[in-house]
């Protein structure tokens, strides 16, 4: 009956509104699918991979990652490391603002004083832990921006200075917080407009802003014509569709209205029967791993048990990983046994991903029952007591995987462990972040999103002082490894510090502070005429500078 | 011609049987009601259809060969576990499918779960929460919009001034707030539903009250001396019975999907426990790939709209006899 | 009746002023802090606490923002959470979703009475079976479900509407969703004008005009309607307010950018962001205020017996 006043009501519709065409809204454009909203284009205030990959669209850094996330030069024509790796000189080219200023080193520099100063979330990655800047931890504390180690000897050169050698420098300089700002055109805006509309916001990379609002559905860009490489930038204008349904993707990208969209699970088995379809499936990873943290601390209401090695590791062997990516996940997530995830962080002399063996820790991170049951039984007695009650606390994101993953992971816990009982505690992200940082919780589902190209960006987490997900544990060895590579004497000594990362994870592991799980993929369908996209696995995940759509007449 | 009486024409005063209405007089209000209700046809096929849904609510998680949060899996020969992921409705046969064995008359979800026992299992929490709706709305909302339309003034300003604030207060900073004292779980939903959900109902037995305050029959019985609440509840609540019963129809859907919203955004119900409202939201992830996941709990939520609106409707004509001509 | 209204306004400003207090706090109880905090060590956090002035007295906060208020700024004009200004982004999202909110009250109000006056006057037939039925449907499918529908058929089957919101042809584009959400309105209209005209139908006086010849559509406009019209505006006026306040399910899925969506992305995202909840509350319950002013003056419109001031009532 609700067809029939639907059909009605339609008749009507098509009636009153046939002189409008049926141009469809792609039409011949690039569109792409975002699964949640661009947050900001302040680069001092992004922290989610929509912005960053949108910022990275319109801006271009000292450099850029090539396609398989090497350093390239971007705004840098070429840059020089001293001796003892702690200062960076950086020859800037004639790159141009869109609205036709030169990009000069003190764009640069007012930008990371800026982002030091105003001390948001992703400034820490100025810090001793990871840039090493010199002094920039001192300045988010709020000294003196000036005193940051930044400085433009002349307008064409800028220089950083560091407190330690960092390995990867240069690959960071890709990263949307060391990006510059036009202090000229910051200035002459509004407190806190910058980057609220295309007209408060300056380009000086591939593509500039036809329309956007914050929190807006659908982004606009264009190619920008002042782009020191234009010529290879073959896109002229496209957008961005933000999707939140994926069964809507699927249908938006079969009509031809996306043409690339992320899906779930259970529609990579609908496109896998779909022979045409099924060939423009790929399997992109992502680097992000999805690990269970387990609160340490003693005196935590009924997480007191956790403090227990056995009861942990008991826990990580009841995993089937491998069941938990082929029947739940299904997007080409992969099971993982390392602190670091799957292709990730290749050795800059041998190639080999850090991760490359995942048997390498097999005695404390494996599926075997067994195993667990042993460790479970000397939990029982150690603890002397047969009950375990433990709480999994996780962000509910509508749509995502991690609610089917929490309900298995209580599944096969709870049939290979007697006595163990997973409560499942979903919530809002910002109560579970209050949460985990506050140390009331038994066990979390994290999933961590690294960003730059190195060990280190999980490693840090785990310290004792890397509080984010407060795990209250704490190892002195495991600190000062961690301290000896990011700032003291492993930093310079590129295999020394590459080893003494592996002595770290081994710490980790038979510790069982976390229970690594899997490293994320996200599935894609891409249209064939589309190519040129750069996947990266940190740090900005895709690039559309050098993307190109053939038309398809 | 002249009439001559006789004596049969008369008969003695004293054996006169006053109550001559055996139909109606001699029974109570509420027994009147009854008979009135089960002579209506639709309105007990609308009891049949909720009954059946209780029953089946109540037996079919039981009597089905799985639990509502079984994951039913086997392994394979290499030892690779394998589940029953989205199947469709299927009946056992003997091919040599891994699950062609098993019966799952509505389907399993994208978590190997047999549909049919969740689906009930689903019914069970959201009958639970559809009665507690009904409930509130029928007490704490009918009351609260009587009292606050029948005294007006002061008493009407402040109860809805009160319901404004209330209103105001997005049931998201609601349920966060309770969920700092409670567990989360159906107890926490029922909490918010007391908070806001009677506010639809008090509006209307307001309104009603307003206009119905000012009729003779109300004048007639305050001028006879009658209490206030007398008045309220004797004269004026059975007189608005009507959109008081329709009310209570519409409220019972919103609060099903109001849980399912506060499920889905992480405060509701908890995994791996579903409702009615929970089960939708998950087939509606999948709706055109894997249609027949949805299509289970909607046509139950369906079914049940459609009964509890044939009883509404038949409560409505037996409480108000005079839409029926006696 | 205007010393009523006045009155009726004066309390309206002090009941405002109670939410937005009431709000304040509540949402400084919610756990969560507002702006991103996942790489933040705790220091940092509290360092950013003390920034924003959220380490201070609740009631001195209060204060502060209050003031800020009156000035004409919602908190520091930002969101805590990505420095995004509220005004000119509250403004675009309630443009959108007030035109979407109302095109679908048109829908829903049209078609409901429609649907109940047609179901009222073929009382027990067929016709009034299919309003049943579609009532029924109405209150059970959900907006966002039938919304999906609508997409598969229109915007996948046949490419008629737009796969997505496009506000550069926004009447076009905005028929699938209002029609979607206004089903609920559809529905509930439907149900309580049928309802009610069959109570007033039956009533006596309809009885007694319909024996002094009165009938069909002047029957039904003088006496009917307007008789059953308390009840009918009674569940629109709600309505109107939950429309007008965007539908968040519906804005995701078709990319609208809206106040319902505004509103959960402040709430239930990575952070709670004070000052859009905040901004959004006070928008939302002035609108829910003055919505119930009209609708106790409409009372009195409608049904001339009805008396709310104090000194008739008592």
């Amino acid at each position: 009956m609700n067809k029939k006043l639907l059909s009605m009501l339609t008749l009507g519709a098509v009636a009153l509104f046939s002189g409008c065409g049926d141009e469809s809204a792609s039409n011949g454009k690039l569109s792409v699918m975002l699964d949640s909203n661009v947050v900001s284009l302040d680069s001092a205030q992004c922290t989610d991979s929509p912005s960053f990959e949108l910022i990275a669209d319109c801006i271009d850094g000292l450099m850029q990652l090539d396609p398989d996330g090497k350093a390239i030069p971007a705004i840098a024509e070429t840059f020089e490391v001293s001796e003892d790796g702690k200062t960076y000189t950086f020859h800037l080219r004639d790159a141009k603002w869109a609205n036709g200023d030169p990009v000069t080193a003190e764009d640069f520099v007012f930008a990371w004083r800026r982002h030091c100063q105003k001390a948001e979330e992703y400034s820490y990655i100025m810090g001793s832990t990871v840039a090493c800047v010199k002094n920039a931890d001192a300045v988010i504390k709020g000294a003196d921006p000036s005193t940051l180690g930044v400085s433009a000897p002349d307008s064409k050169t800028f220089v950083v200075e560091l407190d330690a050698p960092v390995p990867f420098f240069p690959a960071l300089m890709a990263f949307p917080t060391f990006y510059p700002v036009n202090e000229k055109f910051y200035n002459s805006l509004d407190e806190g407009t910058y980057g609220t509309t295309p007209e408060t916001f300056l380009s000086n990379g591939a593509f500039v802003l036809s329309n956007y609002l914050p929190g807006t559905a659908n982004i606009q860009l264009k190619k920008n014509p002042d782009y020191w490489n234009a010529d290879k930038v073959l896109l002229n204008d496209w957008q961005y569709q933000v999707v939140s349904s994926s069964d809507n993707a699927l249908t938006a990208f079969k009509n031809g209205t996306l043409n690339l969209v992320t899906i779930n699970g259970s529609q990579i088995e609908h496109v896998n029967k779909d022979p045409e379809l099924s060939k423009q499936l790929t399997s992109v990873e992502s680097g992000a791993l999805s690990y269970l943290s387990f609160n340490q601390d003693p005196k935590n209401h009924h997480a007191g048990a956790l403090s227990n090695a056995n009861l942990r590791l008991a826990i990580s062997n009841a995993i089937d990983r491998e069941s938990l990516t082929d029947n739940y996940i299904m997007n080409g997530s992969k099971a993982t046994y390392t602190a670091i995830p799957i292709h990730f962080a290749p050795n800059a002399k041998t190639g080999k991903f850090f991760a490359e063996d995942q048997n390498k820790y097999s005695e404390y991170v494996s599926f075997d029952v067994n195993k667990a049951q042993d460790y479970l039984n000397k939990a029982k007695s150690e603890l002397n007591k047969n009950e375990f009650e433990l709480e999994l606390i996780y962000a509910n994101d509508a749509g995502n995987s991690t609610v089917k993953v929490v309900q298995a992971i209580k599944s096969q816990v709870e049939s290979n462990l007697p006595g163990v009982t997973i409560k499942l505690q979903p919530m809002p992200k910002a109560e579970y972040l209050d949460k985990v940082t506050t140390n009331s919780f038994d066990i979390a589902l994290t999933n961590w999103v690294p960003d730059y190209d190195d060990p280190m960006t999980f490693f840090t987490l785990w310290t004792t002082s890397g509080s984010e997900i407060c795990e209250h544990w704490s190892n002195s060895d495991y600190d000062k490894i961690i301290e000896d590579c990011t700032i003291g004497s492993l930093a310079a000594d590129y295999d020394a510090r590459w080893n003494a990362m592996y002595n770290a994870e081994k710490i980790l592991l038979e510790n069982a502070v976390i229970a690594p799980l899997y490293t994320n993929a996200n599935a894609m369908l891409i249209s064939p005429n589309v190519t040129g996209i750069d996947f990266h696995v940190a740090g900005v995940n895709r690039v559309f500078k050098y993307a190109k759509l053939k038309s398809n007449d | 011609m002249n009439y001559v009486p006789r004596k049969d024409d008369f008969e003695f005063v004293a054996n006169r049987n006053l109550e001559i209405d055996l139909n109606f007089a001699s029974q109570g209000y509420w027994k009147g009601v009854a008979i009135h209700f089960f002579k209506n046809r639709i309105a007990v096929a609308g009891s049949i259809i909720v009954s059946l849904i209780i029953l089946f609510a109540i037996f079919a998680p039981i009597l089905s060969s799985y639990d509502y949060h079984e994951i039913i899996s086997v392994n394979d020969s290499t030892g690779k576990e394998i589940i029953a992921r989205s199947l469709e409705p299927q009946i056992a046969g003997d091919s040599t499918d891994f699950f062609a064995d098993k019966t799952f008359l509505f389907g399993t979800d994208d978590m190997g779960r047999d549909l049919w026992t969740r689906t009930w299992q689903g019914a069970r929490v959201s009958l639970i929460i559809a009665f507690v709706a009904i409930l509130i709305d029928m007490i704490i909302g009918t009351s609260y919009g009587l009292i606050s339309g029948f005294f007006g003034g002061t008493v009407d300003n402040i109860l809805q001034r009160f319901i404004e604030i209330i209103g105001s207060i997005p049931t998201l900073v609601i349920i966060s707030i309770l969920a700092i004292f409670m567990d989360k779980g159906i107890g926490l939903v029922i909490a918010s539903l007391l908070i806001t959900e009677w506010i639809g109902m008090s509006k209307i037995a307001r309104a009603e009250c307003l206009k119905i305050k000012e009729r003779e029959y109300v004048l007639a019985s305050r001028t006879l001396g009658a209490g206030s609440f007398h008045i309220i509840f004797k004269q004026i609540l059975p007189n608005t019975i009507g959109p008081i019963i329709t009310q209570v129809m519409f409220s019972i859907p919103v609060a099903i999907f109001t849980e399912a919203f506060l499920s889905f955004v992480g405060v509701g119900i908890v995994l791996p426990q579903c409702s009615l409202g929970s089960l939708i939201e998950a087939g509606f992830n999948n709706i055109t790939v894997l249609p027949y996941q949805i299509l289970p709990p909607i046509s139950v939520l369906a079914l049940l709209m459609l009964g509890f609106n044939l009883i509404g409707d038949g409560f409505r004509e037996a409480l108000a006899p005079k839409l029926e001509d006696m | 009746m205007t010393k009523y209204i006045s009155k009726r306004i004066l309390m309206s400003v002090l009941t405002l002023f109670l939410i937005i207090f009431v709000l304040f706090v509540l949402i400084r109880i919610v756990p969560g802090n507002p702006f991103p905090v996942e790489r933040m060590s705790a220091e940092m956090i509290l360092q950013k606490r003390a920034e924003l002035g959220l380490d201070k007295p609740i009631l001195i906060q209060f204060v502060d923002y209050m003031s800020l208020l009156l000035s004409g700024s919602f908190g520091n004009g930002t969101s805590l959470y990505n420095g995004a200004p509220i005004k000119p982004i509250l403004l675009a999202c309630l443009e959108n979703s007030f035109k979407i909110g109302v095109l679908s009250i048109l829908f829903g109000t049209i078609v409901g009475l429609f649907l109940g006056i047609t179901a009222a006057l073929h009382r027990g037939k067929f016709l009034d079976g299919v309003c049943t039925v579609v009532s029924i449907l109405g209150v059970c499918i959900p907006s966002y479900v039938f919304m999906i529908f609508l997409q598969y058929f229109f915007s996948y089957k046949i490419s008629f509407f737009p796969y997505f919101f496009d506000p550069s042809r926004f009447l076009f584009s905005a028929i699938m969703p209002s029609l979607s959400l206004s089903l609920f309105a559809i529905a509930t209209v439907a149900r309580f004008t049928r309802n009610e005209m069959i109570e007033v139908m039956n009533s006596d006086y309809v009885k007694l005009a319909e024996s002094k010849g009165l009938y069909g559509f002047e029957l039904m406009r003088r006496h009917v309607l307007r008789n059953a019209l308390i009840p009918i505006v009674t569940v629109i006026a709600p309505l109107v307010v939950d429309l007008l306040t965007g539908a968040m399910v519906i804005e995701k899925i078709y990319g609208i950018n809206g106040v319902g969506k505004l509103m959960v992305d402040a709430i239930a995202g990575d952070g709670i962001d004070y000052n859009y909840v905040l901004a959004l509350g006070i928008v939302f319950s002035s609108l829910y205020i003055g919505i119930m002013l009209l609708l106790d003056i409409l009372y009195g419109i409608i049904d001339p017996r009805i008396r709310l001031s104090a000194k008739e009532a008592a």
